[in-house]
């Protein structure tokens, strides 16, 4: 496993916590996660059971276990990632670079990456309805700008698509400016959204800008 | 786990804009295979109303939490939240047998209320019967557990008689 050194913000405080991120992550750090992050989504749950928060408002990967998606692992054109603080897994990304293909016209055919899933730590989520504020923030983020990355490492341009589960609809949209595709019957009608290679390029160019 | 520096992670900047950005929605979730995950129900469906208020009243007929019938029945707990409060969740085959194991009640006739298979007509009846009976309150009420325990009847009937 190779790993890539940044540092994350802590919303308490505003404090840079040292992170890394993990490339290469295997099946059995999957169960690892698993087992990190379920005693705390099962917390969360009886939170919003005992606040009577309607299930609609739930968290909508509530139900994920990833010991479940180790397997995908073993595909050759799977990779996974790990962003790590604090000796915990603060979120985790499983990405696919075929058989998917660019639907947007100027790419039109050609490869990306294609996020099969990503999810941030449940401690990392921010529930208002139940007091949660999220421990640390950013986390989504910063595996999506590996996901550019790595889009580039694989010759891809930085071109990226994904799935969105309903409530990460605008995040995609709107501040990562993908371009929605339409929403796709083979995957419960989840939005399919692309990131274009100038998209790409903005984001890379505005982080070194800044 | 070999430490091998690539590049640096992004910008303090780029990351505070887009942190702005995700907290103001509510996820940054992506499931690709979410056909497996049960995130987004299927259309509405009276059985599973029924299986899960049935479920509900086993439960706690037999005075066991949402917890510890999800251990016992070596089911995920938000599963079982699910089938109790959700009423377009469709169960797996696999919980509803562990269900039958753990509540006692016979698991054939428990698919066909769960509306995994097509129920026999005097279970349907019962089923319709039993759901216009029962509330959901904290405890079984007298009238709630003869409710349950007609429906039960009719199940373990229909699984003996064939």
């Amino acid at each position: 496993m190779t790993d890539v050194p940044l540092h994350i913000q802590r919303r308490a405080d505003g404090s840079w916590i040292e992170a890394q991120i993990l490339e290469g992550v295997k099946p059995p750090d999957l169960i690892v996660v698993e087992g990190e992050w379920a005693a705390e989504r099962s917390q969360v749950m009886q939170e919003l059971l005992k606040q009577g928060v309607p299930r609609p408002n739930w968290p909508q990967s509530l139900h994920w276990d990833w010991r479940k998606k180790a397997p995908q692992l073993k595909l050759l054109a799977s990779a996974g990632f790990g962003l790590v603080s604090e000796k915990r897994w603060q979120g985790v990304m499983l990405t696919l670079t075929e058989p998917y293909a660019t639907q947007l016209n100027q790419d039109k055919g050609k490869p990306l990456l294609y996020i099969d899933y990503l999810e941030i730590a449940p401690w990392n989520w921010a529930i208002p309805a139940i007091g949660q504020v999220g421990q640390f923030r950013g986390i989504g983020s910063i595996l999506f700008w590996k996901a550019i990355r790595q889009s580039q490492e694989e010759g891809f341009h930085g071109r990226v698509g994904l799935h969105a589960l309903p409530q990460a609809e605008l995040f995609y949209e709107k501040i990562c400016r993908m371009t929605p595709l339409g929403r796709d019957p083979s995957k419960q009608n989840l939005l399919y959204l692309e990131l274009s290679r100038i998209e790409a390029e903005r984001h890379l160019k505005e982080d070194n800008k800044s | 786990m070999t430490n091998m520096t690539k590049h640096n992670g992004p910008s303090r900047e780029w990351l505070l804009k887009m942190a702005d950005g995700e907290d103001a929605v509510q996820s940054t979730s992506v499931g690709g295979m979410a056909a497996n995950l049960g995130v987004l129900p299927p259309v509405a469906a009276e059985s599973q109303r029924v299986f899960g208020r049935l479920i509900e009243f086993a439960r706690r007929a037999r005075g066991l939490s949402v917890e510890q019938l999800a251990t016992h029945a070596d089911v995920d707990l938000a599963e079982i939240v699910d089938i109790e409060r959700e009423d377009h969740f469709i169960p797996t085959p696999r919980t509803v047998y562990q269900l039958a194991q753990v509540l006692n009640l016979p698991s054939g006739r428990l698919t066909e209320v769960a509306g995994l298979t097509t129920p026999r007509s005097d279970v349907s009846a019962a089923a319709l019967k039993f759901a216009a009976r029962s509330e959901p309150t904290a405890t079984l009420s007298a009238a709630e557990r003869e409710a349950f325990e007609e429906f039960v009847k009719v199940l373990v009937e229909a699984t003996d008689g064939g």
